[in-house]
């Protein structure tokens, strides 16, 4: 009898289960991905990947690239824009659209220069884009009329830049009566959008249930008419996990399979492999101050000659990347594809014999834990990279640590040898240049105590060129000079592999990790 | 408990002789055995851990590997036998420290008593209130990762076990009349707790010494497959598990492998601790 | 009795003060800069320095310490690092998760482990008691983390008889929260397909995180079985004619049940730290998980929050289990 009654539980349990509604599937997408970075869905605050993912279609910013391009701007709450120059500055004015947010306010000047005013004052981790990258101030924008905003930028800050940057999380605009009335404690409301949207995107949010999923549905008032009614990001952080959800149909969309695993999807007819951009670069920074093991630029070369990219592309990265040598990625202006080094063990070891290191030496690799560039486990990278070094007589020991923990002594210029990426933080060769080559701006290039003075200005000369054939030619000095001279091996820069059912269509996803969900549907 | 009116000897003989009839502290022994040979000769009987060849990847188990190949087409064997002698060491050694730690507090708190029970105990009921696995993570993350870090993590969370365990026992020998015996002629009580106390606890912790080898291997491999131990490329045996979960389907030998040797050094420890509280403490009949 | 409860309570107190200190220590000897782990690579010096005085961690330690025993007499367990949002929250979303993942373990364990246990010893020495004694075995040797992604691949992604990962299928809607647990809270709502789902999500990893346990349990119940079924006073119920069913039930069940009680309480610790590797696995929104990012990124407020939490469901646990001996064995008093 007891026996029966379980049964008979057992089975209702598992009918329930089959029964989940049929009809929702065809108008939900479920997007799996590892969205633990998710802290808040504030535009204002938001700088994560994930962050951008969401925020990006609940919030409209004035100005936007479409489709995988990232090199024209393109129309969005901003019908158009101007740049003037006002001699001692910059005046870029905007023309907005009549439309309204999703709680039917209309969208107005007031509310772009209170977005603005509230990403600075915010002091989120993206709000040094604005003040430092842009140079704005809270003032710099102001409403001309119900239509129409203007924002004065200082002449040290390139409106070329600022544009590019408004179509990050951080340039998403909030419907400022909505968010005014949540404020509480001057926090300018980011308690309540920390898990609420007020935007004019083609969705709102519905839910965002931490380390669990991000509902969002439809917008009714937008004017982007989303094809689905509801978007669901699920969070998965194995990639196994996420393979799983994908095989059973519980997701539409996986982004963290393994390389491996993309490959057998990709011949698989039931799943296709879109492979997007990046501007990912996954690089060795070495140590070239006074007194380090690496200060002398023969051990660095040598390192590079030591290099098997090619195998680090293709058996690691399983594809889904580029080999790459030069600090700026392929995609961005002044992107120079020449690969001069290849696997020379002969003169890899007479550059270290010239250095006079003969006998090659031992040195401490930091590696951060979990996942490098295109999926490969940073554990499997680096254990490559040791076999690569160990055949010219270099013994790396490898040291995974925590990725705070590595920033730490990295920023503090201990490292000997650290295996990192480095994303621009907006798609202007400038973003790679200047970190990676001019000590003064306390970033790559200082954090590797490689301070060449030629660098620095070549790289500061080229930030502020307009002249496009002139600027191409510093970058190309100047990513010479890097190949040389320089304290980095770039090994590769990833493609992101998302695997899809083919049941989902209009999928994109541009190199900033933009996907524009109200463009994809379900067959 | 020790029967004190049988002479030591007869009784360790008979205990010994207990032991050794049982069969599946018998199997125990031979699985350690097995592994300990593994895990000296592991570089005469197996291949190069580390040596990688990418264009042998995820090979199935054959003549040629005898358990197969990893991502990055390292010998399964030859990792499984290395990682041999580095789960040993652990378990070992972490048990060593947690023996030599918890039976001093021990010790001290049930002959001393008094303040120095009441503190020291209290310090350990402090130990015990933590979840043994998240006190082991936070201190290994404090620490940082490498494996010395997992053994003082692992250690740090077993030595309060012997700690009660000892105390336990010197308070029951504290009234028993060869202890009064020596406490009338004068022994002092250090004399007293390292001739009289310390012998008479050592079965128990020897008992629970041989179980908790076993279990210190366990949670090292724990702390390995979350991410808090031996650095890359280290056989590791936990470490492997987690670097090649993701190829459960398509190269299922690859993690199974390590995690069966884990599976079998545990067990071995285990069984074996049953054959000691069998033969040793016989009114246990566990 | 009413005066022990009230002192085991003050120890209670106190162990959670000795685990505050404990893991306030730890967290001074952690090696990451706590800013860096809350602002992130892209951190300005000028945002690290206002990050270290808003926190007070430029102060020193010792100031630091009593203003983190100050907020934790106020119920505050501080912010965490990574969520940046308060842990006491993060904890509120995470526990449910973690508890009823727990019992379900708990009872799984009880229910094989138990039964498994009597029938053991009731067969001692014949193939049943060899059978459940070598699963026993195994099961306490097992890497939880290997059975899980074992079980996960066949179980569900091979064969397809249980669900995978998660608490609920994407495309089920949690019911509103009332109680945090889906189970509850869909009943709550009358939403019986989502309850149906939810407890088909919690068989798998309750059962790997229940594996252990349940072994642990077997092996207790059939030693304090074999114990009490050689007593005198079964043995003169048996020559009396009783049968064996009445000795089992009557006689042996009960006082074989106290040493067991004992073990369930650790048993429920030990499960808070099988929850760290079952949950990863599974994606399982629980405290296992929760501690584990944590420690990873080094967000070392959110595990001394957890640890504190954890430190303190021990002792009440422990302190329950006590007086629950106590209620069930008469021979035993406290003053």
């Amino acid at each position: 009898m007891r026996k029966r009654i379980g049964a008979t539980v057992l089975l209702g349990i598992g009918l329930l289960a089959v029964g989940v509604a049929q009809n929702s599937r065809s108008s939900t997408l479920v997007y799996g991905g590892d969205f633990s970075d998710l802290i808040s869905l504030d535009p204002g605050i938001s700088y994560e990947f994930s962050g951008g993912l969401v925020t990006d279609n609940l919030y409209e910013t004035l100005v936007k690239f479409e489709g995988e391009d990232l090199s024209t701007l393109k129309p969005s709450i901003a019908t158009k824009w101007a740049t003037k120059d006002a001699g001692d500055s910059w005046k870029i004015t905007f023309n907005l659209r009549n439309q309204k947010f999703s709680s039917g306010n209309p969208v107005t000047s007031d509310d772009v220069v209170y977005t603005f005013d509230r990403a600075i004052a915010l002091k989120g981790n993206g709000s040094f884009l604005f003040d430092e990258v842009a140079n704005m101030k809270i003032g710099s924008t102001k409403a001309i009329n119900k239509n129409t905003v203007e924002v004065s930028l200082p002449k040290t800050a390139s409106p070329a830049a600022f544009l590019n940057l408004l179509t990050f999380n951080i340039g998403g605009i909030v419907d400022s009566v909505v968010v005014k009335s949540k404020a509480v404690n001057n926090d300018y409301g980011s308690a309540w959008l920390k898990n609420n949207s007020a935007g004019s995107g083609p969705y709102v949010l519905n839910r965002w249930d931490q380390n669990q999923q991000v509902i969002l549905d439809a917008n009714k008032n937008s004017r982007l008419l989303p094809r689905l009614s509801r978007i669901i990001l699920r969070e998965m952080k194995e990639a196994n996990t996420q393979k799983i959800a994908l095989e059973s149909g519980e997701v539409d969309i996986a982004e963290n399979l393994t390389p491996d695993m993309v490959k057998a999807k990709a011949s698989d007819s039931k799943f296709v492999v879109y492979k997007a951009d990046s501007l990912r670069l996954q690089y060795l920074g070495m140590n070239a101050g006074a007194g380090s093991l690496f200060e002398d630029a023969r051990v660095r070369q040598a390192v590079r000659w030591a290099l098997d990219q090619d195998s680090m592309v293709n058996v690691l990265a399983g594809g889904n990347a580029r080999k790459v040598q030069t600090i700026i990625p392929a995609g961005l202006f002044g992107f120079n594809a020449t690969n001069p080094y290849s696997v020379n063990i002969e003169k890899a070891k007479d550059l270290l014999k010239a250095a006079g290191k003969p006998n090659g030496f031992e040195f401490e690799m930091l590696v951060p834990q979990g996942s490098c560039a295109a999926g490969v486990p940073c554990a499997d990278l680096s254990a490559k990279i040791q076999a690569d070094l160990a055949k010219i007589g270099l013994k790396a020991n490898i040291k995974q640590i925590v990725q705070s923990e590595l920033l730490g002594i990295y920023r503090a210029q201990k490292a000997q040898m650290v295996l990192v990426g480095w994303s621009p933080d907006f798609p202007d060769p400038d973003g790679n240049a200047t970190p990676m080559s001019d000590y003064g701006a306390k970033s790559l290039a200082w954090r590797n105590a490689w301070n060449n003075p030629v660098a620095s200005k070549l790289a500061q000369q080229a930030a502020l060129e307009t002249n496009a054939t002139k600027r191409a030619a510093l970058y190309k000095q100047l990513t010479e000079l890097q190949l040389e001279e320089g304290p980095f091996a770039i090994l590769y820069q990833p493609k992101v592999p998302i695997t899809l059912s083919t049941s989902v269509q209009g999928y994109k996803r541009n190199a900033q990790g933009q996907v524009r969900f109200e463009k994809i549907s379900k067959k | 408990m020790l029967n004190a009116a049988i002479p030591a000897k007869k009784q360790a003989s008979k205990a010994s002789r207990r032991f050794w009839r049982n069969p599946a502290a018998i199997v125990g022994i031979v699985l350690i055995t097995v592994l300990v040979l593994v895990a000296v000769l592991a570089s005469v009987i197996s291949p190069d851990p580390i040596a990688q060849d990418l264009t042998n990847r995820l090979m199935p188990p054959s003549s040629q590997h005898l358990l197969g190949t990893d991502q990055l087409g390292r010998s399964v064997w030859g990792r499984v036998a290395h990682g041999a002698s580095l789960s040993l060491q652990v378990g070992v050694i972490v048990t060593l420290i947690s023996v030599s730690v918890g039976v001093l507090v021990g010790l001290l708190a049930g002959t001393f008593g008094g303040i120095w029970d009441n503190v020291l105990m209290r310090v350990t009921d402090i130990f015990f209130a933590f979840p043994s696995l998240i006190l082991a993570m936070a201190i290994a993350a404090a620490l940082g990762p490498s494996l010395t870090n997992t053994i003082i993590a692992v250690a740090i969370v077993n030595w309060p076990s012997y700690a009660r365990l000892v105390r336990a026992q010197a308070l029951a020998l504290r009234e028993r009349e060869f202890v009064e015996a020596a406490r009338a002629i004068g022994t002092s009580r250090l004399g007293i707790a390292l001739r009289h106390v310390l012998p008479n606890t050592l079965t128990p912790v020897l008992i629970q010494a041989s179980f908790d080898i076993g279990q210190a291997i366990l949670t090292a491999a724990g702390l390995s497959f979350i991410g808090f131990g031996a650095q890359p490329p280290t056989p590791e045996w936990g470490a492997m598990v987690s670097e090649t979960r993701n190829f459960i389907s398509e190269a299922p030998w690859a993690s199974s492998a390590p995690a069966i040797a884990i599976l079998l050094a545990v067990l071995a420890f285990n069984l074996v601790g049953d054959g000691l509280r069998d033969a040793l403490d016989p009114r246990n009949t566990h | 009795m009413l005066n022990y409860t009230i002192r085991r309570l003050f120890f209670v107190l106190f162990v959670v003060w000795g685990v505050s200190l404990a893991t306030f220590f730890l967290s001074q000897v952690v090696p990451g800069d706590p800013a860096l782990v809350a602002l992130g690579d892209k951190a300005t010096d000028e945002m690290i320095a206002n990050f270290r005085v808003k926190n007070g961690l430029d102060k020193p330690v010792v100031v630091q310490y009593f203003s983190y025993v100050g907020r934790l007499l106020q119920g505050d367990l501080g912010t965490s690092l990574r969520t940046g949002r308060p842990i006491i929250d993060d904890l509120r979303d995470f526990f449910p998760g973690t508890l009823e993942l727990s019992i379900t373990a708990l009872l799984i364990a009880a229910l094989i482990g138990i039964p498994a246990g009597i029938l053991a010893a009731l067969n001692q020495n014949k193939p049943p008691d060899f059978m459940i004694r070598f699963l026993a075995l195994l099961g306490g040797a097992t890497p939880i983390y290997w059975l899980a992604i074992l079980l996960l691949e066949f179980l569900h992604n091979k064969l397809r008889i249980l669900p995978g990962p998660g608490r609920l299928d994407a495309y089920l809607l949690t019911p509103a929260r009332v109680t945090g647990f889906v189970g509850i809270d869909s009943l709550l709502a009358g939403d019986l397909q989502v309850f149906g789902d939810s407890l088909a999500h919690l068989i798998l990893p309750a059962f790997v995180l229940g594996a252990f346990s349940s072994a642990l349990l077997a092996r207790m119940t059939r030693a304090s079985m074999l114990e009490t079924l050689s007593q005198d006073f079964i043995r003169t119920a048996r020559s009396k004619g009783v049968s064996q069913a009445q000795v089992v039930v009557k006689h042996a069940l009960r006082n074989a049940f106290l040493p067991v009680l004992t073990v369930l309480g650790g048993v429920l610790g030990g499960l808070l730290s099988g929850a760290v590797l079952t949950e990863t696995i599974f994606s399982w929104p629980g405290v296992g998980r929760y501690t584990t990012d944590a420690a990873i990124s080094l967000d070392f407020p959110a595990v001394m929050g957890v640890t504190l939490l954890a430190g303190m469901a021990y002792s009440i646990i422990n302190l329950v289990t006590d007086l629950l001996y106590a209620l069930f064995d008469p021979r035993i008093t406290y003053a």
